[in-house]
């Protein structure tokens, strides 16, 4: 019984968090942000995704 | 135990970054810019208390009556990356003054360790929900004036003249030593 409380809570958590993903993607960004990016030179940390999104448009530029 | 010692031993004594080595990443990465310091640093604080009182909430009100206590961690850092979702989307559409200084940073503290640690500490100590409120606050706060004291240092160290092999992460992490044994000092405190 224990063993399907796990599963029921684990599976509820998981799709908590695809949904509240999914809803935050369909947010629309506010009025003026964007084109909100980050300062990636103040940041050491290189794998990050937004740092990569950053250095992609910049590429295509 | 006392809520104002307990303040206190979070925020200097058991200090998160200088005294556990907890959320280092940021701490070394994030620290470059003082403005990126204290979005970051309001930015945890933020998130640090809100998955703190949920995970809290979790764990003594469905995973201990169940009997599931083993599966606090899965728990908390799904419930860490639901929050930190639900949060960007809540400023998102309620303040965008808001967002535009810490909508940056949210997404990078969902891998923030110190988030997990607050709130796993908390159910490992047995802490009340008002010593839960009272630790997370500290502990968040700590994180955030190691990390600006730490970015007015590197901006400093920015514009001095720093042997080259000693310039970048070298001189942060003798830094961040030294820090650490002047904020081990506080040990007496209390």
């Amino acid at each position: 019984m224990n063993i399907l409380f796990a599963i029921l809570i684990a599976g509820a958590l998981v799709g908590l968090n695809v949904w509240l993903y999914a809803a935050n993607k369909k947010t629309p960004v506010p009025e003026g942000c964007e084109n909100l990016k980050p300062d990636c030179r103040g940041c050491g940390i290189t794998d990050c995704s937004l740092r990569a999104k950053v250095e992609n448009r910049e590429e295509a530029k | 135990m006392n809520l104002f010692t307990l303040f206190l031993s979070a925020l200097l004594i058991n200090n998160v970054i200088l005294s556990k080595f907890i959320g280092m990443c940021p701490f070394l990465g994030v620290s470059t810019k003082l403005s990126s310091a204290i979005g970051m640093g309001v930015a945890v604080i933020f998130v640090i208390f809100g998955a703190s009182v949920l995970s809290w909430a979790l764990y003594y009100y469905a995973l201990v009556p169940l009997e599931l206590q083993y599966m606090k961690l899965i728990c908390f850092i799904l419930l860490i990356a639901a929050f930190v979702q639900f949060v960007e989307m809540f400023i998102k559409k309620n303040s965008p003054s808001l967002y535009k200084s810490l909508g940056i940073y949210l997404p990078l503290i969902t891998t923030n360790c110190a988030v997990l640690y607050v709130a796993l500490d908390n159910v490992t100590q047995k802490y009340n929900l008002i010593e839960t409120m009272v630790n997370s606050i500290a502990v968040s706060a700590g994180f955030m004036l190691v990390l600006v004291i730490f970015a007015t240092i590197r901006e400093r160290l920015a514009a001095s003249d720093v042997p080259e092999a000693w310039k970048g992460n070298p001189i942060a992490f003798v830094v961040a030593a030294i820090m650490a044994i002047a904020f081990s000092a506080f040990a007496g405190l209390v």
